[in-house]
């Protein structure tokens, strides 16, 4: 965790809500984040970047999170740091990681498909194929523009025969989980804050319905699931800083998935039918965690990763894999 | 970090957007913690437990005296507590390690569990310096057990109901009512029971807290058999048992006080979250020879679970290890591992092939056993709705 940390939050926060309440134009917000020098977070100081490291990023994605910020810099940040361990050298212009890919790579041409979020804005895609990750050039892709639940761009790029930089394996969709959690965590506490506000503010049969005991009850639910994926996310990102997180990192994306879920069903029944609108906020989290739990591994995918995990570890040695990591993780 | 603060368990709200509901501290105990673990494990495969691998299932429900001396003998009991009274003088976290280990391991540390937790650190915290020498020592060398005489009939949830009531006397108490779901009363040398003294202005007040000799005239314990046929919490009838004012726990009236801090301590510990972890042992075992996808999928949503209940769990005991009273945390985390420890047998019930409840198999047994005794994970040490409603009134409802 860097020194400057609370001063890069205030920033963040700062500059989030002011987006969001000003809902600025892509172009314009983008300019503005790539400015402030979030996309870099994780880029050494001496490379020009702010040399933080994943607590740093997990901080201030959570923040993104908590305001729906609608821009790339989950992807970019992840982008930047894939970049980086493959040995890549900077480029201008935006760079993402892909969400999927359905491709094959032929000697150093690259034909296939990648699902790019915001792949129209972008200039450069990152994707895995088979064992190698691939940098591509977005210039050369035909673009099909789609879009998520929230609305926000999810793009196919066909390559046919591209050129591409590729380098040793590096699972891609770990370091966008990892990202992903950071914006549930965030998306979660901004919609539970939303559900207690207007609990508190909302009156039926002449007291608040924050009074009755079943809403209590379901937003107590609800603030666990909260209180989970933050605390697991902020572990598994400290975990990154320590070296290999995939157990970590996997398991985190896994119950943010089924915090997501949680978390916007009670979100959206507290609300009633003026949480349904267009018009009322609530959506902009609930759309975005809906789309979250998909990206970049769900709860099918990481969990049949972490069985596999945990069947290679053994019947008895299962418990003292897990507690070994995070002994040597928290320094002790 | 976004701002937080949470003031006596219930959570500030300074800005609407960074609503934060668990802080997050580092778990740290000092010295060689991976020496420790190789300690404790030495230490399990010394004494290996006796009995079948049922009794590996919410095992700090499950008593073995033996055990519990030699666990004494080793240091692993009131590690906590100063040498003055036989503790050990060692840090909270490193407790915590022992805790968890021994709890991974299926080990039956019921007997002196209750002590250990919450007996022991009550005598500490509130008792006469002559009560902390005649019990801790003999407790923290596992041969003195006690039990929680807080439940009655007609006070359960609604603790701050009880009844049963201590008179003045000459030179003591005279103490009539009745406790239930005393668990290991029947094994158990001393009951710290909470007894209405006075009737004060609020319901809370006017409870005091006296310590029971379970050996004196007028205490009779009666089993209540639970319905798995098993022996383990009891009634505790008091009739006219006269106690000398030493037995009496902190002051008089302050009974509410304590109760309520002895309740973090028995919220916060990582029993709330492992009482079925030798389940997921039997499954990771049963899928060691099987390469079913289902099976593995369910084992790496347990894994999940798990991992992130611990990380909770940890980042409280770290909380409640630097004198903070995380009370909201504690809460949260026993109602999602009650959740979880309720959750795995049933899911596992459901989704395993040709599962005979009845076979001989570990796994049988342990799944049977957890299924039957899941229900009282939510209800044991403060039931899940009483625990969403502290959650409630953190987050500003209530
Ligand atoms: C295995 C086991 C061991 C135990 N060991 C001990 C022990 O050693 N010592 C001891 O003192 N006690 C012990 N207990 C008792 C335990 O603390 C109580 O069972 C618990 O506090 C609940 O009380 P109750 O059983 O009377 O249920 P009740 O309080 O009657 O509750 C019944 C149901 O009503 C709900 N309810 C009650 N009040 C409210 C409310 N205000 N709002 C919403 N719902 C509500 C409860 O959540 C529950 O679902 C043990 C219990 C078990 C199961």
């Amino acid at each position: 965790m860097s020194e400057s940390l609370p001063l890069l939050c205030e920033t963040a926060e700062k500059l989030f809500r002011d987006l969001a309440e000003r809902q600025a134009p892509f172009a314009a917000a983008w300019a503005e984040i790539e400015a402030a020098g979030f996309p870099l977070l994780l880029t050494p100081e001496v490379e020009g970047g702010f040399g933080g490291d994943w607590q740093d990023a997990f901080a201030v994605l959570r923040i993104a999170g908590a305001h729906a910020l609608a821009a790339p810099l989950a992807e970019a940040i992840a982008a930047a740091h894939v970049s980086r361990r493959a040995g890549w050298a900077p480029r201008d212009g935006l760079t993402v990681i892909a969400t999927s890919s359905a491709a094959a790579f032929v000697g150093d041409r690259f034909t296939g498909t990648v699902a790019a979020p915001w792949g129209r804005a972008a200039t450069y895609v990152i994707a895995r194929v088979s064992d190698r990750v691939v940098r591509l050039a977005v210039a050369d892709a035909a673009i099909t523009e789609s879009a998520n639940t929230a609305g926000d761009p999810r793009d196919a790029l066909r390559f046919d025969g591209a050129a591409a930089e590729d380098a040793a394996d590096d699972d891609i969709a770990l370091w966008g989980a990892l990202a992903r959690t950071a914006q549930i965590a965030g998306a979660l506490d901004a919609a539970l804050s939303l559900s207690i506000t207007y609990a508190n503010e909302r009156v039926q049969f002449g007291k608040p319905i924050g009074k009755f005991q079943a809403v209590q009850q379901s937003l107590a639910e609800f603030a666990e699931e909260a209180a989970a994926v933050n605390c697991a996310g902020r572990a598994a990102a400290c975990a990154a800083d320590c070296g290999d997180a995939s157990m970590e990192i996997a398991a985190a994306k896994l119950r943010a998935g089924q915090a997501a879920a949680i978390g916007a069903r009670v979100a959206h029944q507290v609300h009633g039918a003026i949480g349904f609108t267009h018009e009322h906020e609530l959506h902009r989290y609930t759309t975005r965690l809906t789309s979250w739990r998909s990206e970049y591994g769900n709860e099918r995918s990481w969990s049949a990763y972490l069985g596999a995990w945990a069947v290679q570890q053994g019947a008895d040695g299962l418990w003292p894999a897990i507690v070994a990591r995070a002994d040597v993780q928290n320094g002790s | 970090m976004t701002p937080h603060i949470v003031v006596a368990g219930r959570l500030a709200l300074r800005d609407a957007r960074s609503v934060e509901t668990f802080s997050i501290r580092p778990f740290r105990p000092p010295g060689d913690v991976a020496q420790l673990r190789r300690d404790v494990r030495a230490f399990l495969r010394e004494h290996q437990p006796v009995g079948g691998a049922a009794r590996r299932a919410n095992c700090w429900a499950v008593g073995d005296s033996a055990f519990s001396r030699a666990l004494g003998a080793a240091g692993y009991i009131g590690m906590i507590w100063p040498k003055a009274y036989g503790g050990h003088e060692r840090h909270p976290l490193e407790r915590y390690v022992v805790l968890e280990e021994l709890l991974a391991a299926g080990a039956p540390v019921g007997m002196h569990w209750i002590a250990d937790r919450q007996s022991g650190p009550l005598l500490l915290r509130y008792g006469t310096e002559a009560q902390r020498q005649t019990y801790l020592p003999a407790m923290a060398r596992g041969e003195l057990h006690a039990c929680i005489g807080m439940s009655e009939p007609g006070a359960g949830s609604d603790l701050a109901s009880v009844r049963t009531r201590g008179e003045r006397t000459a030179d003591g108490w005279r103490i009539n009512g009745q406790k239930v779901w005393t668990t290991n009363a029947h094994n158990a040398h001393v009951m710290i029971a909470l007894v209405r003294t006075s009737e004060g202005e609020k319901r809370q007040d006017g409870l005091t807290q006296f310590l029971i000799e379970l050996d004196r005239p007028g205490v009779s314990v009666r089993p209540i058999v639970d319905l798995a046929g098993g022996h383990d919490f009891n009634e505790v009838f008091l009739d006219d048992v006269l106690i000398p004012d030493e037995n009496r726990i902190g002051a008089e009236g302050a009974g509410w006080k304590q109760v309520t801090a002895e309740l973090s301590l028995e919220r916060s510990g990582p029993e709330r979250y492992l009482s079925s972890y030798a389940l997921l042992v039997e499954l990771v075992r049963l899928a060691g020879g099987d390469a079913d996808p289902t099976l593995k999928a369910l084992i790496g949503r347990f894994t999940a679970e798990l991992w992130c209940l611990r990380q909770m769990s940890l980042s409280t005991a770290a909380k409640l290890a630097a004198g903070e009273d995380p009370a909201l945390e504690a809460a949260m985390v026993k109602d999602l591992g009650n959740s979880f420890e309720q959750e795995m047998p049933r899911v596992v019930q459901g989704a395993l092939e040709h599962i005979d409840l009845a076979a001989p198999a570990d796994l049988s047994r342990i799944l049977s056993v957890l299924l039957l005794v899941a229900p009282s994970f939510s209800l044991r040490g403060g039931t899940r709705e009483i625990l969403r409603g502290i959650v409630a009134r953190g987050l500003g409802l209530r």
